[in-house]
Formats: structure tokens, sequence, C-alpha cells
């Protein structure tokens, strides 16, 4: 399909008036959520999934793709008024972005994060455009084989890059496996781990399982922290930037956004890598005089376009491969699921309006973030001071009710329950639930691949290693796997990542 | 012996434990072969998998040091568990708004920061809003109030 066809499909569809509406309605409550103290992207998407159920499908994801990088936003507000970072890419915003509120320049800090979003969000979205055909027709001749070590090494560059000990990641991805392939067996009828229980033959539901990990564990492990009075920055200033403040950034913005773009594509904490990735190289490579960490406006623009340049192409592997880069991505395919589209290589030649429409979107969010965010800058600074013992009582209930009107199923309400304890557990024992959540939504995927695959070779396991896409995977994982076992490079990863 | 790594020895506990209840549901399902996998070949594989690197990480645990558990707070946990399986009981019985009602105030026991007041207030708001959006916006199938009052 021509490159301006496929664009006028899609801004045809994003355009609709009723897109217009979900896509703003969108992004306007993932900032507000998002800004909220103590309320993450994951969590905002979690507990926002209810809401898009009753849409069609076009209209469901692009309102989620906006309460993602709405929330994403959002965070990088609380970074820089209030020193809390909504998650952890948006960590390094806080060094200089809070330093620079602190000496009254709070406006700017915001102005270049929003304007360096926007630019790093219209790349990526025209780096979607590019990337993604060629990436699904090659995904298309996929066999079992290939799909099942993609899978693997998806899986294992999720654990690398992710935060804490390597070994109780990779226990968390096959924990989330095992729990993915509860319910019933699609091939021999049977039902599997379900221990009686009539709730449990369609599985353990997914957004009952992301609620009560990152909805109601997390409040009760955030109620243990004393609520301390936060220093809410009063002066914000004019957030339109200086001329002279954005020509100071522009190699910023452009190195954050070509970095987070390619950061973001790989599984694991692509936006997450981006941010730390691209403060490091503009440390290093900026020109001085630099100011870094006394609130170097450079320090603000690089990651704040990494983050949302990263984000934003996170959306390639799940778009085109039908595989989760993170947990936000995770939900995108639980989301699509619920409205009975596989997500794959097929998406996109057989439902082109969705894949386009959702592509072109983004591109409009992202102006909407822009517009939105710079003249309301000071009804958030409103919302963040509201006391964190009035929010949790409200995500509690929220979550009730999302995991309730999935199914309509009193059952996924004590699920929800379970999950609560279990994912509270894990945050104390340091376990990183993303895995968790990525190996859970790959589970069936993986076990019918599995199956197909060895069913082709009648059993020969070698199949894996003599395709040689398969093979390339296979290697792939290995060398990531040799890579974060090598003590050297262990070191750099657990600086890098560290908080 | 004492355990030098607390942390990963409980998550090696937690890993095996999921396992060894993987382990023993899987044994009603048949195994199958490579080439015709039964229902019972990948939860067996993965539970080994899984039992394994629990294993690793208790006997790890005694060998490196690792950082202590932060003191667990079973009664905010506890608080909230229960208001979301209360939830669970009482929204057929008694509808979204009273059952949300109850959960708002339930839960706002978990902090020991919460006031009687601000919770009242609260619990209205939310109730109201939970029944405009859910009930009158998306129109989700959410019984309003006790099923006896229609």
């Amino acid at each position: 399909m021509d490159f301006l066809d496929t664009l006028s499909i899609g801004f045809g569809v994003a355009l609709t008036l009723q897109n217009l509406g979900y896509c703003f309605l969108g992004v306007f409550l993932g900032t507000l959520v998002g800004v909220l103290p103590g309320i993450g992207p994951v969590t905002t998407v979690a507990m926002l999934l209810p809401i898009s159920f009753t849409l069609p499908p076009v209209s469901a994801m692009i309102l989620l793709a906006g309460i993602y990088y709405g929330a994403q936003y959002g965070g990088s507000t609380t970074a820089i008024l209030v020193n809390i970072p909504g998650e952890a890419s948006s960590v390094v915003t806080t060094i200089d972005g809070h330093q620079m509120a602190r000496q009254g320049r709070a406006g700017p800090a915001l102005g270049i994060a929003a304007i360096g979003s926007f630019f790093a969000g219209c790349v990526a979205t025209l780096l979607i455009c590019f990337a993604a055909p060629p990436l699904a027709a090659i995904a298309l001749n996929f066999g079992p084989a290939e799909y099942f070590s993609l899978m693997v090494c998806g899986l294992i560059a999720a654990i690398v890059l992710a935060r804490g000990s390597v070994v109780k990641a990779i226990g968390m991805v096959v924990l989330g496996l095992l729990l993915g392939i509860a319910g019933t067996d699609v091939n021999s009828g049977i039902r599997r781990f379900t221990f009686g229980f009539n709730g449990l033959a369609d599985g353990i539901e997914f957004v009952a399982l992301s609620m009560a990990i990152y909805g109601i564990a997390e409040v009760a492990f955030n109620l243990e922290r004393k609520e301390g009075a936060t220093d809410v920055t009063k002066k914000i200033g004019r957030v339109w930037p200086a001329w002279a403040d954005i020509r100071h950034c522009i190699p910023a913005i452009l190195r954050g956004t070509i970095l987070g773009s390619l950061l973001g594509v790989l599984p694991g904490g692509g936006a997450l890598l981006a941010a730390f990735g691209a403060y490091t190289l503009e440390k290093k490579v900026a020109k001085p005089p630099r100011n870094f960490g006394n609130g170097d406006i450079r320090g603000v623009a690089a990651p704040e376009s990494a983050n949302n340049a990263g984000a934003q192409t996170s959306f390639i592997p799940m778009l085109t491969l039908g595989i989760p880069s993170n947990p936000t991505m995770a939900m995108m395919i639980g989301a699509l699921m619920i409205h009975g589209i596989a997500p794959g290589p097929r998406v996109m030649t057989e439902r082109p309006e969705l894949f386009w429409g959702v592509i072109a979107s983004m591109w409009i969010g992202n102006l909407m973030l822009v517009v939105l965010n710079l003249p309301l800058v000071g009804m958030w600074v409103k919302l963040l001071r509201i006391p964190y013992r009035l929010l949790f009582p409200a995500i509690i209930g929220f979550c009730c009710i999302g995991a309730y009107v999935v199914n309509t199923n009193l059952f996924d309400i004590y699920v929800l329950a379970f999950f609560a304890v279990f994912g509270y557990l894990c945050l104390k024992l340091d376990c990183e639930p993303a895995p968790l959540i990525l190996g859970f939504v790959l589970g069936p995927l993986m076990e019918e691949n599995l199956r197909r695959a060895l069913l082709i070779s009648r059993g020969d396991p070698r199949v894996f290693i003599e395709e040689p896409i398969s093979l390339a995977f296979l290697i792939a994982a290995a060398l990531l796997l040799v890579v974060v076992a090598a003590p050297a490079i262990r070191k750099k990863r657990e600086e890098a990542l560290q908080e | 012996m004492t355990i030098r790594a607390p942390k990963d020895f409980w998550s090696g506990v937690m890993f095996i434990a999921f396992a060894a209840t993987a382990l023993l549901a899987a044994r009603g399902y048949s195994l199958g072969a490579a080439g015709k996998m039964g229902p019972g070949y990948f939860p067996v594989m993965l539970g080994s998998v899984l039992a394994l690197i629990g294993l690793i990480l208790v006997v790890r645990s005694f060998v490196i040091d690792g950082d202590a558990i932060t003191r667990i707070q079973i009664l905010p946990l506890a608080i909230i568990a229960a208001a979301v399986v209360l939830f669970g009981l009482l929204l057929q019985p008694i509808g979204l708004v009273l059952s949300l009602a109850l959960v708002t105030v339930a839960s706002a026991f978990a902090s020991r920061e919460s006031k009687p007041l601000e919770v009242a207030a609260l619990t209205c708001v939310l109730a109201a809003f939970a029944a405009g959006v859910f009930v009158y916006g998306l129109r989700l199938p959410l019984p309003l109030w006790p099923a006896m009052m229609g």
C-alpha cells in the first residue's frame, strides 16, 4: 500500500468527530490521573481500561493510547513540580527539572518537556509508519518455531532490562507463563489449574490480575510510607520557553529522540532505558557550559524527548508482532483481545483502519497534549495537592468495579483480592511484576507455537535451531543472558538501572 | 546455617510453592510426547523450571548476602483485601451505590491518616460519580440499588 494511502486511511479514521473526542478524552484523563501523586501510567491505564470496553475497537485503542501518553506526560509534570517521578522513566527528569522549578523556572521546564515530547512523538510516529509494514510483512512468514523463539528472545530481553535480580525476573516470567495457561486447554478441552472453580474456566482474567498488581497491591505498599508534606512549587512562571532556551535544546531533543526511538523498540524498560540513556549521553556530549544536576534545561529536554519517543515506538512490536514490550502494551493487547482481535502481523492487512487509525491518532494525541498541557498547568498543580489518603479508596473502588465489568463475573473480584495480596508480597520481596505480566500475556501463545512447531517436526527439538530466523532469535537471547551474567556489564547495568 | 538474603529466600519459597501446586495439579493432565503435546506437557515443563529457579534462590540465599525484608504490615493489606472481597459479596444483593460506599469506608481504615468527615464526603462523591459514569454514562450492567427496591 502506498504511504499516502495509508496515511489518509489513518487520518480518515482518527479525524472523525467521535475518535477525536476519544483521543481528547484519553489524553485529558490520562494526564489528570497521571498527575495525581502515587499513580503512574500503568496504574492509570489499568484503572481506566473499563471505560474502553463498551467502545468500538478503534475508538478503544485510540482512547487507551491517549491515556498512556497523557499519563506519561502527567508523570513528568509531577517529576518537575514536586520531585516525585510518576514512574521510573521520569526519574531522571527530577534531577534537573526539579532544580529548575526551585529556581523559579518550572514553567520553561514544563514547556520544554512538552515541546520535546511533541517533537519526539512526531518523529516516532513517522518511524512507526515506515518500520511497521516491512516488519509485519516479515512476521507474516514466521512459522511456529520462529514465533516461539521470538517470544523467548522478547521475554529474555524483558528480564535483562528489568530492574533487580535476573534470577527472580526469570522466575516471575515462568510464573507468569504458568498463570497465563490456566483455564480450559483449547486442544484437549481439559480444565487446567482451575481447582474446581467455574470462574477460572476461561483462565485468570488479565484485567483483574493487572489491576490487582498495579492498582491495589501498590496502594497497600504505598500506605506503608508516611505521607510527608509535599513540596509543591508555587511559582510556575511563563510556560512557553524563551527562543534562546529552545534553540539551546534543539540538539538535546534530537539526540534524545533518536536514542529513545531505537531503545523503545526493545522489550523491557523501553521508555525507562531511553530516558536514562539520553540523560547520560547528554551529560557527555552537550555543548559546554554544562550545568547538569543544577537545573540545566537540556537535562529535561533530552530524557523527556527520549521517553516519549520510546513510549511511542514500543507500539511497533505490539502492533506488528503481537508481542508486548512493557506492561502497558500488555494491557493494550488485553484490550484488543476483549474486542475479539488477536494482535499480530495480520492486524495491519485485515484491519487497516484500526492499525493506521491508531497511529494517526498518536500524532493528533501528541498535538493535543501540548495544546492541553501548556494552558492547563495551573489546574494540574492544584491536583498535585490532593493527599493520598483521599486517592487510595478511589483506586480500590475503581479496580473493584473494573474487574467486575470485564465479564460481569463476581469471581473476578475475588481474583482481584487474591492477586492483590500476591502482588504486595512480590513488591515486598523485590520481585518485579512487569516480567510476570508479559509472561502471562504470552503464555497461551507460547504453548500453542511450541506445540505446533514440535508437531510439524515430529517432536524433534532441533527445529528451533535449524530454522535460521529462529536460530537468530535464540542466539540473541543467549547473548543477552551472557551479557547480563558478565560481571563487568552487570555492574554497569546495576548503576544504570538504579533509581 | 543462617539465611543471609531473606528477600531471595522467601522469593524462592514462593516460587517453589507455586511450582509444587502446579506440578501436583498437573498430575491429572496427560503429558503426551514432544511431537504430540498433551495438556500436561507445557505446565510440567514450566513447573519444573520454576521449581529449579526457586531452589537456586533458596540455596543462594544461604551463600550470598542480600536485603532484609522491610516489615510487613498485615493490617492495611488485610483491610484492603477484605474490602475487595466485601464488594464481591455485596454487589449483587445491595447494588453498586451502597457496596461502593462500604468499600470506600472500609478501605479508608487502612490508613491512619484518614479523617471521618473527609471519608464521608469522598464516599458520597465516589458513589455518585461511579453511578453516573458507569451505569448512566457507559451503561455497564451493574445493579444500582438493592435488589428488592427493583
